[in-house]
């Protein structure tokens, strides 16, 4: 079932270090790998300094990761048009020629290295000491040289894999720069796309503006409209054109630039290689920031992220003042509006933050972030400041704005049972790593990581149990991340430690479908 | 017959706001024996911080006690001034605060935070002293005691940091430890290693224990009685089964219905409706009426008593006193 759902964001490789002094770095994030869904509610636990928070803060581009790979699916390159791609269409060419550079040396060396097989075949070992010598000395330097055309050819399907990200199998047409010159062409009308929608924008706040004013809006600024959206879709159809021309060659015209090039199934991989979504550590920070729209926060401390010198009304209409065009009258409204979504009453839109109870706080911290329609939101701890009554309301109120609005939750809490109750995925972390990863059901039936075990074994419930104390303890403390254990990083705490586990660490592994593990008690 | 520790009668406390009083605490009662702990759970503002301030002597200044008698070990500590209370508390009673690393000063070892009051109030010398620190250290099963000793507040972990402050406490050898929230910025792993240390101490030193959470879980765990607050006033009070198997009170009832239990697998998270009432705010009859699904017109114009219902178990809710009568 899982697989019918189209990812929304997908991490790959995602590193995060923090650099402490030289040399030294606190190493919050290693190899985090994973597709967070449309429409679930994906949790995070894990003790404080596991980097639940560090992951939901590098996701939103908060922080910059140190390495890896964080696309958003939410919005296309289509749609948005990032400079970076503009920078991959300029560079086809250079992979093309690089590629062909590089495979070219890989095959004089191998003619270079046949030529000296021959040399070895034709000096028997049985020779005379000088003979043997030589021959040794030949042999070392083959091996030399054939590590050397490896590389080389591994250079060169790198290129070519890089470029495939913006073009897919195109990349190996005899008619890229014809390619390249009709992806630059959509490019540009993608651009100009954006602008007529911003223009779109404009004009329709100026609309609602009058709307609710309650006049009749001027015939001028509806001819503006029509005429934005027209030349909007004359840009997206010039766009989609242009990609499918180019579309057309695949498959022709193939240049044999490396030997699997022919390869059908290599070109249907570097097919599949094509990036759809959007590499968001490779957006400009003006890019980031109207894609925050997409994607927003919500924060632990609700007074905290409030300021208590802006009544509610004025922090939530702060939202729209940058991110809208959005006229007074019309921003006013969208507020109250908010303000009964999450609710609270129209009346609160005066009141300042000192005024309003811990519970009323969060709805506004919620309704400022829900306020743009966002696809993605982060919740970072959200609920664990709350009373149990008030956050039980908390989370009905994201559940039902969820079905609304269709939205997708990252959950950071480390609270198991409001993770049990409310996800429907978990992500166990540990020192920055993944522990394990599973339906947030069969999780708690049937923990598999040790981590997880005892974790769930620590968590007060509120049943009288009379064995309380001779129940098993996980010993110790987390231990610093600036210097993580060898191995696996839990093998220090761990009951059901082994040899291997202090030498070497476990990747995360699909033990049952949708159920990950990194532990060498699931390794076969 | 275990001794009686602390008692405290018909508390009330006010806080005065705009020249006038607001009662926080309405008629609070309870005591607390030797070798028991107590929780108090609540809201927050319920009240639950104010009453250990009060018993302690460390209310704010715009807070007064207006009526009430707080009695520890048979000596009524309630009226002394603060200089007559620096004799009792730390040695008699003791307090744990939620914070750990606010609770510690920052600029001075840990060692010389544990031997001050052990010099202070014991009369030790200062090498009696290092020595009962020392020995503290390791029954709260803090490895290396004594280079720790050396060490200042930040070096350690957040775990570890509660250990000292409780080491601190119980080296006075208290009758009556007091916990505010001691476990709620720990997670769960070290709160369960706390937690069972804390019950440990209080068996092997015959200490009573008033535990204050607002996570009803920690107090399944570790409570011998409970006491529900609500606004300033007890709505239930009865022992660990009676509260979580034999509840009564609408309130408790919601509180443990809001829960999000890890064991149950089908189980919705339901929520209190309406908000806590502001101190400010004046409830004519029940103070939880306006969130009680049962209320009724008599909950809306008579405050409820509490009445045993069975030993030691106390309710304070017309509701339930309605339908015991018949």
């Amino acid at each position: 079932m899982l697989e019918h759902r189209s990812a929304l964001i997908e991490l790959n490789k995602l590193k995060k270090y923090f650099p402490v002094k030289r040399g030294v770095n606190l190493k919050a994030l290693e190899d985090v790998s994973l597709k967070i869904y449309e429409g679930e509610k994906f949790g995070v636990v894990g003790e404080s300094g596991c980097g639940k928070s560090t992951l939901g803060r590098v996701i939103l581009q908060l922080y910059r990761q140190t390495s890896g790979a964080c696309v958003y699916h939410g919005k296309s390159i289509e749609e948005v048009a990032p400079k970076y791609i503009e920078k991959e269409i300029d560079n086809l060419l250079n992979y093309q020629k690089k590629a062909d550079e590089y495979y070219k040396k890989a095959v004089e060396l191998d003619k270079k290295i046949a030529e000296m097989d021959e040399k070895i075949e034709a000096l028997s070992d049985h020779g005379t000491k000088q003979e043997v010598a030589k021959r040794r000395k030949i042999t070392q330097e083959r091996d030399k040289l054939s590590f050397q055309s490896k590389e080389y050819k591994k250079d060169a399907s790198r290129q070519l894999r890089e470029g495939s990200r913006t073009v897919g199998s195109l990349i190996l047409s005899a008619k890229l720069p014809e390619i390249q010159r009709l992806y630059k062409q959509a490019y540009n009308a993608t651009v100009r796309a954006g602008e007529y929608v911003k223009d779109y924008n404009k004009y329709h706040a100026e609309y609602s503006e009058m709307l609710t004013k309650g006049e009749k809006p001027a015939q001028d600024v509806m001819d503006k409209m029509r005429e934005a959206s027209e030349n909007t879709k004359k840009c997206r159809d010039e766009a989609l054109t242009c990609k499918a021309k180019a579309l057309s060659m695949r498959r022709q015209d193939i240049l044999p630039i490396t030997e699997r090039c022919l390869d059908e199934e290599y070109q249907h991989k570097l097919d599949r290689n094509y990036e759809t979504g959007i590499n968001l550590a490779k957006l400009t920070n003006k890019e980031m920031r109207s894609l925050r729209k997409d994607m927003q926060m919500i924060f632990q401390d609700p007074a905290a992220s409030l300021d208590p010198r802006k009544t509610v009304g004025k922090a939530i209409e702060e939202v729209f003042e940058i991110h809208t065009d959005y006229g007074k009258e019309m921003r006013r409204e969208c507020t109250m509006k908010l303000l009964e979504d999450v609710g609270l009453k129209r009346e609160q839109y005066y009141s300042y933050p000192h005024q309003l109870s811990g519970g009323q706080k969060q709805r506004v911290g919620i309704a400022r972030a829900i306020a743009l329609n966002p696809k993605f939101v982060v919740l970072d701890e959200s609920v664990s400041a709350l009373d149990v009554s008030v956050q039980a309301q908390i989370l009905q109120l994201l559940e039902d704005l969820k079905q609304r609005q269709h939205l997708t939750y990252f959950f950071i809490t480390h609270n198991l049972g409001v993770v049990k109750h409310f996800c429907d995925r978990v992500m166990v972390m540990y020192l920055g790593g993944v522990c394990e990863l599973a339906e947030s059901k069969e999780l708690f039936r049937k923990p598999l990581h040790p981590y997880t075990k005892s974790l769930l074994k620590a968590v007060p419930r509120p049943t009288v149990r009379e064995n309380y104390e001779e129940e098993t303890v996980l010993e110790g403390e987390v231990p610093s991340a600036i210097n993580p254990p060898k191995g696996c990083t839990f093998h220090t705490r761990c009951s059901e430690c082994m040899e291997i586990c202090k030498k070497v660490k476990p990747t995360l592994q699909e033990v049952e479908p949708g159920r990950f593990v990194a532990c060498h008690l699931y390794n076969k | 017959m275990a001794e009686k520790v602390l008692s405290v009668k018909n508390l009330i406390t006010a806080f005065r706001i705009d020249k006038k009083e607001y009662p926080v605490l309405r008629d609070i009662s309870f005591d607390i024996y030797e070798n028991e702990t107590v929780c108090m759970v609540g809201e927050s503002g319920c009240g639950k911080s104010v009453t250990t301030l009060s018993i302690m002597g460390l209310l704010p200044e715009n807070a007064v006690v207006q009526q009430g008698e707080i009695e520890l070990c048979g000596e009524i500590i309630s009226g002394k001034s603060q200089k007559e209370l620096n004799k009792v508390r730390g040695s008699k009673m003791g307090m744990i605060f939620q914070e750990p690393m606010t609770s510690l000063n920052p600029l001075l070892t840990i060692g010389h935070q544990l031997t001050e009051g052990l010099i202070r109030h014991k009369g030790m010398s200062k090498k009696e002293a290092y020595a009962t620190a020392v020995q503290y250290l390791e029954l709260v099963g803090i490895a290396n005691a004594e280079s720790r000793m050396k060490q200042y507040p930040f070096q350690l972990s957040g775990g570890l940091r509660q250990r000292v402050m409780i080491a601190m406490v119980m080296s006075m050898q208290p009758k009556l430890l007091i916990a505010d929230e001691p476990t709620t910025a720990l997670d769960v792993t070290i709160q369960k290693q706390v937690l069972i240390l804390l019950n440990k101490l209080k068996k092997t030193m015959n200490t009573g224990v008033l535990f204050i959470t607002h996570d009803l879980g920690v107090v399944a765990e570790i409570a011998d009685r409970v006491i529900v607050l609500y606004s300033g006033t007890k709505v239930e009070e009865g022992s660990a089964k009676q509260i979580f198997e034999n509840n009564m009170h609408p309130y408790t009832q919601g509180l443990l219905a809001a829960v999000p239990n890890v064991d149950k697998d089908d189980f919705e998270i339901k929520a209190i409706p309406g908000t806590f009432p502001a101190i400010t705010e004046t409830i004519v009859g029940c103070r939880f009426h306006p969130r009680c699904p049962y209320a009724t017109d008599r909950c809306r114009s008579e405050i409820p008593q509490a009445i045993e219902y069975e030993k030691g178990h106390f309710v304070a809710c017309h509701k339930v006193e309605e339908e015991n009568k018949c």
